[in-house]
């Protein structure tokens, strides 16, 4: 309790903050984005106590290693700068800037500490090297040990300027991790640290969807035989049961305002698609067709619902109203398009279609536009799932053999495998929670 | 020593049963269909097989105290572990499917048209039909596919006369393959259907 008030209490006391711009610098949703050069330079030590600790490499690191996890920059090797920082400063007036843009920086960050051994000051300030100017510059006080939080805050400082969104530092994403004929509910963090097995029900559990205050986790599973749905609390880590009807009782999305639920049920004869309101703990049909309508999603503001119908003789994504009416198909190209997952940014649908014989990652905009493929891998994509602001998705390839998680750009650029439990597991299905605003 | 002697007598013992079992039984016409249903199922020789395997099957699951053999009630017993082992055949006898379709073949006609015909004739059983799918394509779907694929093959054995109420379906979509390899040869094995014939619980 005490160190839950403490971080609370002690908190970043923020004295001074400079924005310069409005302006977005970086579409990362274009298809040509690729990533910005930036300079890094170890930070000053501004006190007068010795830097015992060596923060002067920590900072210049952390928030280099943060800055290339976000996928939209590259950090220039400190080899090859060309100021003195004996003689340079960390602020506007003491940087000459072609210093950084003849080396290829579009962006440069410098800082200064002081660490009187009670309390830990930092300055953070990033400039644009081509205008010559301060993009936005933060100071930071507490305690040693959120050194790192600085990093992080002013990281989500230079992205909300940069690109009108914040990170996803403090996101994590619920994966399924199978192994022969049991799989369970794991969670790890954005940057791949702190993997956790959320269940341990020694069954088949799959479909993990996060509640939108990252508290909750609905699921279907085979605990008592048949794939029921059920609800896990993450502090108690307790399992209620949702729905148990026969057939499938398939745990499809959450809504963004967290009174909803949407379901995938086969209990009045087929696969349709139904609507549990929490509070009222009421269950509406919204599909009415004999063929398989599954895997239904929210759009953010809960009025409309991405799903996968075979209807037109093969599986494609439909959307409808969220009362079930003007039902439109979205998908035309290929014959299998399935596992929707609709854009927090409101207007595009990931998805998996199958082309060359392959699952490959797809986006479209909800009125059926501008159709882009983003994975082209031989490992292929599957199971696409939006991170917050839509910066990202997270989706299931085929690496050496496993399905593995990974993560892309919205536009499809700079994949990388997010670490996971190794061995035989399988992962698959990956759900990405919101932001739990710690940074 | 003497236990072996014991199973050994026990063995004759119930292979003459059954022996006498099967040529009375077959002057009554019930028995005749199911000869004729083994011998569509299945060549000759894995007749033979099958027949070996139900003995051994019975042997191998009767109780301890095999000087009790001749009691009528054990008799009894064995036949009946004779039945389930014979029930136990459907668990191979899976049917295919092609990528993304619920359609039985002809195949997979003939197989249920075996398994509609045993189960009219064994009230006392009844089946589940696990609905299978290969890796392909998204964990929902596949479970709704599954589905399908159980339901089809429930839906063809109704309609030559089983009871609905014997017939249950699961799916397990992509989740339980039976051949863990990622080709077409693998996944053609694991697009099935899979049959489990138990006794009535009652």
């Amino acid at each position: 309790m005490r160190k839950i008030v403490g971080s609370f209490v002690v908190l970043l006391i923020l004295l001074w903050s400079i924005t310069a711009w409005s302006k977005v610098y970086i579409d990362i949703n274009a298809p040509g984005f690729q990533k910005y050069p930036i300079a890094i330079t170890d930070f000053k030590n501004i006190g007068t106590k010795e830097d015992k600790k060596k923060l002067s490499v920590w900072f210049a690191y952390q928030l280099s290693r943060h800055l290339k996890l976000t996928g939209f920059f590259n950090t220039i090797n400190p080899g090859a700068f060309l100021e003195d920082p004996e003689q340079a400063g960390i602020t506007i007036d003491g940087i000459n800037f072609s210093d950084w843009s003849s080396i290829g920086a579009d962006f440069l960050i410098k800082g200064g500490f002081n660490n009187d051994g009670k309390e830990l000051s930092v300055e953070f300030r990033i400039f644009d090297v081509v205008e010559g100017r301060l993009i936005v510059g933060k100071r930071y006080q507490d305690r040693f040990t959120k050194r790192k939080i600085m990093v992080l805050k002013f990281v989500n400082e230079i992205l909300l300027a940069l690109t009108g969104e914040k990170g996803v530092f403090d996101t994590k994403i619920a994966f399924v991790g199978k192994d022969r004929d049991v799989s369970e509910i794991y969670t790890i963090d954005f940057d791949g640290a702190n993997l956790i097995k959320i269940t341990r029900l020694e069954s088949l559990t799959m479909l993990p969807r996060w509640s939108p205050d990252v508290g909750k986790i609905f699921f279907t599973s085979y605990l008592n035989g048949n794939p029921d749905s059920y609800i896990m609390n993450l502090s108690t880590r307790r399992v209620k049961e949702l729905t148990s009807f026969t057939g499938l009782n398939l745990a499809s999305s959450w809504s963004s305002d967290g009174s909803k639920l949407l379901l995938a049920l086969s209990k009045d004869g087929n696969e349709e698609i139904y609507v549990k309101d929490i509070k009222k703990d009421s269950l509406r049909r919204l599909t009415r067709n004999p063929s398989i309508d599954v895997s239904p999603t929210w759009s953010p503001d809960g009025k409309k619902i991405a799903f996968v119908s075979n209807r037109s003789g093969s599986p494609q994504i439909f959307t409808m109203d969220s009362n079930g009416k003007g039902i439109s198909r979205l998908t035309y190209e290929g014959s299998y398009n399935t596992s929707p997952n609709w854009s927090p940014r409101g207007n595009r649908i990931a998805y998996e279609g199958m082309t060359n014989g392959r699952f490959q990652i797809f986006s479209i905009d909800e009125d059926g536009g501008n159709l882009m493929q983003l994975t082209f891998e031989g490992g292929g994509g599957e199971a696409p799932s939006w991170s917050p602001g839509g910066m990202y998705l997270a989706f299931i390839s085929t690496i050496g053999g496993k399905k593995k998680i990974c993560i892309i750009n919205s536009n499809g650029l700079n994949l990388r495998v997010l670490g996971a439990p190794g061995g035989s597991y399988a992962l698959d299905s990956p759900s990405w929670s919101s932001r739990l605003n710690l940074y | 020593m003497k236990r072996n002697i014991w199973m050994i007598g026990s063995l004759a013992i119930i292979c003459s049963f059954m022996f006498i079992f099967a040529a009375g039984c077959a002057k009554t016409p019930v028995v005749k269909e199911e000869v004729a249903l083994q011998e569509a199922a299945a060549p000759q020789k894995e007749i033979a097989l099958q027949e070996a395997e139900s003995v051994t099957s019975a042997v191998e699951t009767a109780p301890a105290k095999v000087g009790e053999v001749q009691d009528q009630g054990m008799t009894e017993k064995a036949l009946w572990e004779a039945l389930l082992a014979e029930a136990s055949i459907f668990k191979d006898r899976d049917i295919y499917f092609s990528f993304d379709r619920y359609d039985l073949n002809s195949d997979a006609r003939q197989n249920l048209g075996r398994l509609a015909d045993w189960l009219l004739i064994h009230p006392e059983f009844e089946v589940t039909i696990e609905g299978h799918c290969d890796e392909r394509g998204t964990t929902e779907y596949n479970l709704a596919l599954g589905e399908r694929r159980a339901g089809a093959a429930k839906a063809y054995i109704i309609n030559l006369g089983v009871d609905i109420g014997k017939v249950s379906t699961i799916s397990y979509g992509e989740e339980l393959p039976l051949d863990p390899g990622h080709d077409e040869a693998s996944w053609s094995k694991n697009r099935r259907d899979h049959f489990l014939v138990y006794p009535s619980r009652k």
